[in-house]
């Protein structure tokens, strides 16, 4: 019988959106797309066919990653702060900016990864972040670190 | 010229209306926006910017959370378990009048504060920005 490790510190993440939704978000907001999406984001996603799909996917992301680090959109966070690049064979990587960036280094992130999924309807995401907490330190998040946020 | 109280209700009203798709009707001052009327993020995004298209005030949705907090610390607000302290409850009875600190006192998860903000507090928030602008 194997038993699995009690002590690892991982967390997921998961998240879907409506591509109308978000769709009709930047369509009725022009100026959302800035606030959501970072520079690259825009340049992948809008170069595409079905950009929205690719946007709705995106955003689903980032909330995902929030989900997996324990938080919603707390202060000072901005949704660029955590972008999703493809790298040179396709694969979406998370990168992390601004305050989302310091919370993650503050609790000891390790790793994080993400995998995206979308029809002409349905975006999802699903993100996994390892921890490793700081000795004497917060431990790796359950419900966040005590400020309120944005789920 | 800054918007009367009535004009900056009636403007936050429909904007939760329109992005919801739900009617004025259903969104009362004391209707819960993640609660009662079942707003995502996106929802609050939208919201946020008809907004600003209406009030002409533009609130990000990281204010939302930093309104609710009134500066207080992560670390005062919440204790290590993530529940709201009795210093985190004052400040939320001062937002959102409508809560009561004693029930919630030890129940209170941080990642749920969003969850009891009305749309009345959200005309307060823009009526405050509406003023300070003015």
């Amino acid at each position: 019988m194997w038993a699995p490790a009690a002590s690892a510190n991982f967390r997921v993440g998961v998240d879907i959106v409506p591509v109308e939704r978000l769709a009709r978000l930047v369509t009725e907001h022009p100026t959302s797309i800035d606030t959501l999406f970072t520079r690259r984001e825009q340049a992948y996603c809008l170069g595409k066919r079905r950009g929205h799909e690719h946007l709705a996917a995106r955003f689903a992301a980032k909330e995902a990653v929030l989900k997996a680090f324990g938080t919603g959109l707390g202060q000072r966070m901005r949704w660029t702060d955590v972008e999703i690049v493809n790298d040179v064979l396709g694969r979406p990587r998370v990168f992390l900016d601004g305050e989302v960036a310091r919370l993650a280094q503050r609790r000891g992130l390790v790793a994080v990864d993400v995998s995206l999924s979308h029809t002409a309807e349905l975006a999802i995401a699903q993100v996994v972040a390892i921890w490793d907490p700081p000795a004497g330190g917060p431990d790796a998040p359950t419900s966040g670190e005590g400020g309120a946020s944005v789920p | 010229m800054a918007l009367a109280r009535a004009e900056i209700d009636a403007a936050v009203q429909s904007a939760v209306a329109e992005a919801l798709s739900v009617s004025e009707d259903e969104a009362t001052p004391d209707a819960t926006l993640l609660g009662d009327l079942g707003a995502e993020s996106i929802d609050l995004l939208d919201i946020l910017f008809r907004v600003e298209r209406k009030a002409g005030v533009k609130i990000q949705a990281s204010e939302l959370a930093a309104w609710v907090q009134g500066g207080i610390s992560d670390e005062e607000f919440g204790d290590a378990n993530g529940m709201i302290s009795a210093k985190g409850l004052a400040q939320l009875k001062k937002v959102m009048p409508q809560i009561d600190p004693d029930a919630l006192a030890g129940k209170l998860e941080a990642e749920k504060v969003l969850s009891l903000f009305t749309v009345g507090n959200l005309s307060e928030l823009v009526a405050q920005r509406v003023g300070a602008s003015s």
